[in-house]
């Protein structure tokens, strides 16, 4: 597989993804799966502030994800595909083929339930996990890729 | 408009600690505050940015100076540029460059932020 990691992460491209999992996993491409931050110049250029010499960035809609992500898993280049919210990854592994692990970072904000430091899960994310989960996509909390992994959903939750 | 003040947005401890080191150095100053962006995030790390900028910033000339200038404290800065809320986003801070921060208060705005990020610069290097 040519993506190497599907991430949720409220922050989108920030330390953790340019350093932590950039360097571990060797991305040429990181791609941002967000309809707003499709059509936002300004926020676009500051986000690619932060992304190193030798990698690239896309910012798509959900719609031209799911028109252009079966090409990029069939591709030799190395991606990173990243969403800010889990109801955006849950509708990319409704609709594109061959997503089998969605790991989930930072997801600070709003009331839900703390299960991580770094982590909130709402009683609609918990939903959106259980389903990823029942397409057998795992999902897996790990903020860089030296923390302990975390399955989350219902299965993980026994 | 009597000088000039800014906010530190940085991961970690780095902003509190580069303030520690900076007052050690310079003396106890009221110029510069120190955030960091822990469990912050996107609008909340603006809003706090703004807040801190309100309380012990007012009537003066802002700035923010972040760790990194990509990074979640880089982006909530430069958004804030965006938005016309400071002066000016200095990246990359270091204690020589918040040195001269402290000690130009007095210089035109393209000299001081020129002599500011050259000098932190120019505090790079390696001895071997």
């Amino acid at each position: 597989m040519s993506v190497v990691l599907f991430r949720v992460d409220e922050r989108l491209i920030h330390g953790q993804v340019v350093v932590g999992w950039a360097r571990q996993l060797r991305p040429r491409r990181i791609i941002v799966v967000d309809d707003a931050l499709a059509e936002d110049e300004l926020e676009q250029s500051i986000y690619r502030t932060g992304i190193p010499e030798g990698i690239d960035a896309d910012f798509w809609s959900g719609r031209e994800a799911v028109r252009a992500l079966p090409g990029v898993l069939k591709s030799s280049e190395r991606a990173f595909v990243l969403t800010a919210d889990l109801a955006t990854m849950a509708q990319l592994t409704l609709e594109v083929e061959g997503i089998r692990e969605v790991n989930v970072g930072c997801l600070h904000h709003g009331d839900g339930r703390r299960v991580l430091p770094y982590v909130r899960l709402d009683e609609g994310d918990e939903r959106l996990i259980d389903e990823m989960s029942d397409r057998g996509v795992r999902v897996v909390a790990r903020d860089v890729p030296s923390s302990s992994p975390t399955q989350l959903g219902a299965q993980a939750r026994g | 408009m009597t000088g000039r003040c800014g906010v530190v947005v940085a991961h970690g401890h780095l902003a509190d600690g580069l303030l520690s080191a900076l007052a050690r150095v310079a003396g106890e100053q009221n110029s510069l505050w120190a955030l960091s962006n822990e469990g912050l995030a996107g609008a909340d790390l603006e809003a706090q940015i703004t807040s801190i900028l309100a309380e012990r910033c007012a009537g003066r000339e802002a700035y923010l100076l972040s760790d990194m200038e990509g990074g979640s404290c880089g982006q909530a800065c430069r958004r804030l540029l965006a938005k016309g809320t400071v002066k000016a986003v200095l990246y990359g801070v270091n204690l020589p460059l918040l040195v001269e921060f402290v000690f130009l208060q007095d210089e035109a705005f393209e000299r001081f932020v020129s002599a500011a990020v050259e000098k932190g610069r120019r505090a790079l290097g390696v001895h071997a």
